[in-house]
């Protein structure tokens, strides 16, 4: 690791970065998965973790719930895309996601940037009424190729100590 | 004070002869209450792996029927249980999920307890009467408490009976799921915690022998890779399958591959693996695992298994608990186990694999949470109370097990039936119906 802090994006960059980050959430939330899934390189890998109550001074502890690849992504999203094939998602939950406080940085690679970002996603099921809300910061690493972004990587750790109203059924 | 609760006079909640189980004893607050009294904290429930708390100080807090409790390890290797409260004015003396401690302080006005439970001091030790009993304000202990290979169990009920006697026949079932090699299973990772707003007794029943809810609740991950993959040869598997039930509400149920596939088709389990198992287990206890596509069972009230296929010869344990809130309303804790001797990748393959099914963001799971909630919902009014659920698959079969079952328990054919389920019922209503 070098001793130098990452360099900043600033300017028309991150313009472009957060412009993909909305572009992202909002395909999810109009659960336009083919056209989501195309923004993920082929060597994705998208984790969600959530963390365990430690005593302030402890150690933090975090344990995955989420770790797929391009093939475990698509196989999530074939099960909650398919109205036949889904139960938690059919009827279509209502989701909202919101992502704000990016912070964009370069890397050693030119055409590699991280972004971390805070997202609230809200999702409410007909079957149990009150929604609730997933929130998290997410880390992704970005490609960009030419004017086209990807998405390499993404870490999201969840704040919910606990999740309400059954299993994660939905990318954040 | 509030009356304690009874049961009812000639309550209807279950009716095994005519196979029909009362829909308030899925959603209501009352006999959620009475089943704290009447099962959980008289009988033996599960509270953590002995490996998630391997080191003196080590502790792990969790909860023995509605009381919270802190799963401690000592300096000398003995595990304590005690009421995670003060003595003095009730605060938790301990709020975290997971830690180690020398011992505990409480936050609130500084008593401290060892790790045993025993008073040290409470910081105005000067100003209390001269014949205040330290003895007699450690933390309160849980006063039985018994480890079932790597499984730690407790017990409010001072006289409740050995832990070996309470699981009895079910034992033979699952030891070769929780220890099948010298150094025995180990968690691989914190447990999965989420909130279900179902009861606690869908899951039990769901775990207990529920074949029949897979081919509807599950068409998606079936389906699809990679566990459609992994399922060759399933859906033909009902004859050699099988249910158990065994004393005190215990029951599972193992289905097997159909005879005719590929012949690698039948190596269930990791090949570098199994002559450890030659090592632990009766010739009888490896053939329970030679063509063994999944076990799923629960150990009476609310500890369930599955053993299930997560690759080609990769098999994940999970270890489950269903922790009643309310009548509406459950945590899950699920844990992913592999064996301690198996490969660092192994384990994270397990572990991946295992949590992609079951867990909290389950590819299984989502739909069951999903379905249970909407019949939690759909149940929990005067006009559906009025109509119980059906267990009725299991009439024609809950009074002739297999005569000639080799191994422990009644057994029962074929697998998909409910006998596992209303068995479960059966000594739920017993536990319940009985005031001593």
């Amino acid at each position: 690791m070098s001793d130098q802090k990452p360099m900043a994006v600033d300017g028309d960059l991150y313009v472009e970065i957060q412009r993909f980050l909305f572009r992202e959430a909002a395909l999810l939330d109009r659960r336009q998965y083919d056209a989501w899934l195309v923004l993920m390189t082929e060597d994705i890998r998208y984790c969600v973790t959530a963390a365990v109550s430690r005593d302030a001074g402890a150690n933090a502890v975090e344990y995955s719930i989420i770790d797929e690849n391009l093939v475990g992504l698509k196989s999530r999203i074939d099960q909650i895309s398919n109205p036949r094939l889904t139960r938690a998602e059919n009827p279509r939950s209502m989701t909202r996601r919101v992502v704000s406080n990016i912070e964009a940085y370069h890397s050693t690679e030119p055409s590699e940037f991280s972004a971390t970002s805070y997202l609230l996603a809200y999702r409410s099921r007909p079957s149990i009424l009150e929604g609730g809300f997933y929130v998290a910061e997410r880390e992704d690493l970005l490609r960009k190729a030419g004017s086209d972004w990807r998405l390499a990587r993404r870490c999201v750790r969840l704040d919910n100590l606990m999740l309400f109203d059954g299993a994660l059924s939905t990318l954040l | 004070m509030a009356a304690r609760n009874s049961a009812p006079e000639g309550n209807d909640w279950v009716d095994v002869r005519r196979g029909l189980v009362s829909r308030d004893v899925f959603v209501s607050d009352e006999i959620f209450r009475l089943e704290m009294e009447r099962i959980f904290d008289r009988t033996w429930v599960f509270l953590a792996h002995a490996t998630e708390i391997p080191a003196a100080g080590d502790f792990v807090c969790r909860n023995l029927g509605s009381a919270p409790v802190i799963v401690v390890r000592d300096s000398d290797g003995a595990v304590h249980v005690l009421l995670n409260s003060c003595r003095h004015r009730g605060a938790k003396v301990c709020r975290p999920d997971s830690g180690n401690v020398r011992n505990f302080v409480c936050p609130f006005h500084g008593w401290t307890y060892e790790r045993s439970g025993r008073l040290m001091t409470t910081t105005f030790d000067r100003h209390f009467p001269k014949d205040f009993d330290f003895s007699e304000h450690g933390l309160i202990r849980v006063p039985r408490i018994e480890v079932h290979k790597g499984l730690i169990f407790g017990s409010w009920n001072a006289n409740v009976i050995p832990l070996s006697e309470y699981l009895g026949e079910i034992a033979w079932y699952i030891d070769p799921f929780l220890s099948r090699s010298p150094q025995g299973m180990e968690v691989l990772a914190p447990p999965h915690r989420w909130r279900a707003k179902s009861n606690w007794k869908v899951g039990a029943l769901n775990f207990v022998g529920d074949s029949q809810h897979i081919l509807t609740t599950h068409v998606g991950p079936l389906t699809l890779d990679p566990v459609r993959a992994a399922r060759a040869g399933f859906a033909t598997a009902a004859e050699n399958s099988f249910q158990v039930v065994t004393d005190q509400g215990h029951g599972c149920t193992l289905t097997y591959l159909a005879p005719g596939l590929p012949e690698e088709a039948y190596q269930t389990h990791p090949h570098e693996l199994e002559p450890l198992y030659k090592e632990v287990l009766q010739a009888d206890q490896r053939q329970l695992l030679n063509r063994l596509r999944v076990i799923v069972g629960t150990i009476f009230p609310n500890l369930s298994f599955i053993e299930t296929q997560v690759g080609p010869a990769q098999k994940a344990v999970i270890v489950r608990q269903w922790r009643p809130i309310s009548g509406t309303e459950m945590e899950i804790l699920s844990w992913v186990l592999a064996e301690k001797e198996a490969s660092t990748d192994y384990k994270a393959t397990v572990l991946r694999n295992g949590f992609h099914n079951f867990g909290a963001a389950g590819v299984f799971e989502q739909d069951d949470l999903e379905l249970w909630a909407s019949a939690t919902y759909a149940s929990n009014n005067a006009i559906a109370k009025q109509f119980p659920y059906s267990f009725h698959t299991a009439l024609p079969y809950i009074d002739a097990p297999e005569k000639d079952h080799k191994w422990p328990g009644r057994a029962f054919k074929p697998a998909d039936t409910e006998v596992a389920q209303l068995e479960f019922m059966r000594h739920w209503d017993r536990c319940m119906n009985s005031a001593a």
